[in-house]
């Protein structure tokens, strides 16, 4: 397969790899024509625009200039074979990222050197798509490379180390965003706390309701159809309105039954939040549960049944394992879609990462927005990465 | 010993097994054949009760199956499929390991039998016990699926169209295995098939089905030579009844004693009242056969003894008449495992004794 790619790539003659070529075009031109960075005086109005050249030192941009050539050597049939391209990209990207964000950090001490200590440094969308670029292109890289999980996960942990410990080196400090943490250090902790909670409160009952009704679905055919119109029901109401549809109902329950006020049960807060997250991660849950059991061939099953084994042992040792790996695909879909949900729950006072991103919306400060919003994608992004290892991992050796 | 007693079952009120009584004695290789859908395995899949009878009665030995909770039944009955049910997620020794584990067996106990039971199928055991099955050819995944049946030493094995999914070449070598399986056994073995020449070079009682009802249970040869109706005469076929009754005979049954030259140099057909005559080496193994021919002109030749061009005591007489015609000869060396020289086998045999 993979010999088959590079003697196609080669017969189309000068380039050998589109997408990053592609990539590559897109951050120059992002990079010339957007702004990089933005200074304003203050917290509340918009700032001034500084492009890539003049927001960074001159080392910066020509070494960025010079990964940019060699990473476009690296999209050319020639000089390069294709696998030693790969393998170059891999080295390439990461330093134009580790560079590009290196760069926004010392751009915003300097800026902030002869300015009041109300002003802002906020990242602009060249920024972004210069940061993202590299990001894709290695995943690309890995893909065409078929490298292993283990390679994979390694080769990750070293750049988000990388990037973590420029946070620890405070590079980035200068940073609207980081400022908007500084000021909002313990309240962030809490809500990240908080956030991370109601993801847990809901995904742990989804599971323990959406596994057995998968199980259900494999075993009563007739309980398919009804089951499923009603989970594909609840996920075609959109989010906001099922939080607010939560509210009046929970708040009526809420004063007809003290016990349930003694709970914690309110109208508005985590309740119908927690319950408006556990409806939407049933049906990818049961749904994926039911798919993999569905999938375990019927001859196993009867194989296993013939030699004696009991249902219950059936069930343990041979469905379990060999549909474990979907049933964690559907967990992984469900948890990343519940931390992006979660957001959305702070609308109802749940709290949450949602918190700043609307507090920030409604003051118009977009660096607390991005407190929020940035957080919640790098947590959806680990959260799948894990889970991504896990379905691997889950995967039966005979199997993988 | 199995024994069906007016056995039936009955779907919406449709009997597709209707009192099939039959016995297959321990020891016995009991093949169920018929026409697709006559309740072959309906019936196989009511001895180890993984479908409820209807009506009638199963024994295993003296005991009513439906006296036993399922799953100890089927711990005692070996069974084995057509698409192996191997475990895709275990190993060839996890899956072997089933049964006995199911039983308590010893850990030590196992291992010991897996190694037993790889052998028996002549698999590598250091190579084979740690491969997953979607790393084994069909052969292969077929003789784990048996090796597993057999695993906990069981007192009766069922097997369903076994080899129904394997190639013709590896069919042939898997029935041979069977046949040497049983042999070295001894289980009590009730196999379904659709193949009549399966059926004919495995069993040692054939029952066949029709429609749900047994028509006729009987020894391959009787089945062969005394057909009970027009329905067992066309399913045997009217095509290579001949040769179908050769499959059944052996060549151990036709031998003859075969004449060494003692001065081959000095063998002439015209000098001599012997038609033919084997020349052996000091190991008493044979070289080649003088004459033995089919016309007169090449009666004077001799012909080289190969390995294809021989045959052993446990050959079926088709194969050794297919021999003898794809060689022209009149006649094979009979050899005995060290390829010596015992006897011979001749075409005028074959048409003229009733072993
Ligand atoms: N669960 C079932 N419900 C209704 N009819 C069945 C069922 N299982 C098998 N049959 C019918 O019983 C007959 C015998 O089936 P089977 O024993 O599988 O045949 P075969 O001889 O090919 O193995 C067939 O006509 C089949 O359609
Ligand atoms: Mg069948």
């Amino acid at each position: 397969m993979h010999s088959t790619k590079v003697s196609k790539g080669e017969s189309e003659g000068l380039v050998a790899n589109r997408v990053l070529l592609t990539l590559l075009v897109a951050a120059l031109i992002g990079a010339a024509l957007l702004p990089f960075a933005a200074m304003a005086p203050n917290r509340l109005v918009s700032g001034q625009s500084v492009g890539l050249v003049s927001a960074l030192l001159a080392w910066q941009w020509g070494t960025l200039g010079l990964l940019a050539v060699l990473l476009g050597l690296c999209a050319l049939s020639r000089p390069f074979s294709l696998p030693a391209a790969y393998r170059l990209v891999l080295v390439a990207a990461p330093l134009w990222l580790l560079l590009v964000l290196y760069g926004l950090g010392s751009y915003a001490d300097r800026a902030l050197e002869d300015a009041s200590s109300a002003a802002r440094i906020s990242q602009g969308a060249a920024f972004w798509i210069v940061a993202f670029c590299p990001v894709l292109m290695i995943v690309d890289a890995f893909q065409r490379l078929h490298t292993n999980l283990a390679l994979r996960s390694l080769y990750a942990a070293l750049l988000a180390g990388s990037v973590a410990a420029m946070f620890a080196l405070d590079v980035f400090d200068g940073l609207a965003i980081l400022r908007e943490y500084a000021n909002n250090r313990e309240l962030f902790a809490a809500e990240f706390a908080t956030h991370l909670r109601l993801v847990a409160s809901a995904l742990g009952p989804a599971l323990a309701i959406g596994l057995p009704l998968g199980l259900l679905a494999h075993r009563r055919s007739g309980a398919r159809g009804p089951l499923f119109g009603l989970l594909n029901f609840f996920q075609t109401i959109p989010s906001i309105a099922l939080f607010a549809l939560l509210v009046a109902p929970l708040a009526a329950l809420s004063e007809a039954l003290p016990f349930l006020r003694a709970l914690g049960v309110k109208g508005i807060g985590a309740t119908p939040a927690i319950i408006a997250l556990i409806m939407y991660a049933l049906l990818p849950i049961v749904r994926n549960t039911y798919a993999g059991f569905a999938g375990v061939a019927a001859t196993t099953l009867e194989a296993a049944r013939g030699m004696g084994m009991t249902s219950r042992q059936i069930l343990w040792r041979v469905e379990i394992p060999l549909a474990l790996p979907v049933i964690l695909s559907g967990l992984r879909i469900v948890t990343v879609q519940a931390i992006g949900l979660t957001v959305v729950a702070a609308l109802i006072g749940a709290g949450g990462l949602g918190s700043f991103i609307f507090q920030g919306l409604g003051q118009y400060a977009i660096d607390l927005v991005l407190l929020g919003a940035v957080p919640t994608i790098a947590l959806a992004v680990v959260a799948d990465f894990l889970l991504q290892i896990l379905v691997a991992i889950s995967k039966p050796a005979g199997a993988r | 010993m199995i024994e069906l007693q007016g056995l039936t079952k009955t779907y919406a009120g449709k009997d597709v097994v209707e009192e099939v009584s039959l016995r297959v004695e321990s020891g016995e290789f009991g093949v169920l054949i018929g026409p697709s859908g006559c309740g072959k395995s309906t019936t196989l899949r009511m001895i180890n009760r993984l479908i409820p009878i209807t009506r009638g009665r199963i024994l295993l030995g003296d005991e009513d199956v439906t006296e036993l909770p399922p799953e100890q039944l089927r711990r005692r009955i070996g069974y084995a499929i057509q698409s192996t049910g191997l475990f895709p997620h275990w190993t060839v020794a996890e899956n072997i390991a089933v049964v006995p584990g199911l039983l308590k067996w010893p850990k030590q106990r196992i291992d010991a039998r897996i190694d037993e039971l790889l052998n028996l199928f002549h698999l590598d055991a250091g190579e084979f016990r740690h491969k997953y099955p979607h790393q084994l050819s069909g052969g292969q995944a077929q003789r784990v699926g048996v090796a597993r049946a057999l695993a906990a030493d069981p007192e009766a094995l069922l097997m369903d169209e076994p080899f129904g999914a394997v190639d013709p070449l590896t069919r042939d070598v898997l029935q041979n295995e069977m046949l040497r399986v049983h042999r070295q056994t001894g289980k009590t073995i009730v196999f379904v098939t659709h193949d009549m020449d399966e059926a004919l070079k495995l069993a040692s009682r054939i029952a066949i089905l029709n429609a749900g009802r047994l028509v006729q249970y009987d020894r391959p040869i009787e089945l062969l030579t005394q057909p009970a109706d027009e329905f067992v005469r066309n399913f045997i076929g009217k095509a290579d009844l001949g040769l179908k009754l050769l499959s059944r005979r052996w060549v151990y049954q036709y031998q003859q004693s075969a004449e060494i030259l003692e001065q081959p140099s000095s063998f002439h057909h015209d000098r001599s009242s012997v038609t033919h005559g084997w020349e052996i080496d000091d190991q008493g193994r044979p070289l080649c056969l003088h004459g033995g021919r089919l016309y007169a002109e090449e009666s004077e030749q001799r012909t080289r003894v190969t390995h294809e061009w021989s045959a052993t005591p446990d050959m079926t007489m088709k194969e050794a008449l297919s021999r003898m015609v794809w060689f022209r000869v009149m006649v094979l060396p009979v050899l005995d495992e060290q390829e010596r020289l015992i006897g011979e086998v001749a075409m005028q045999g074959v048409m003229g004794r009733e072993p």
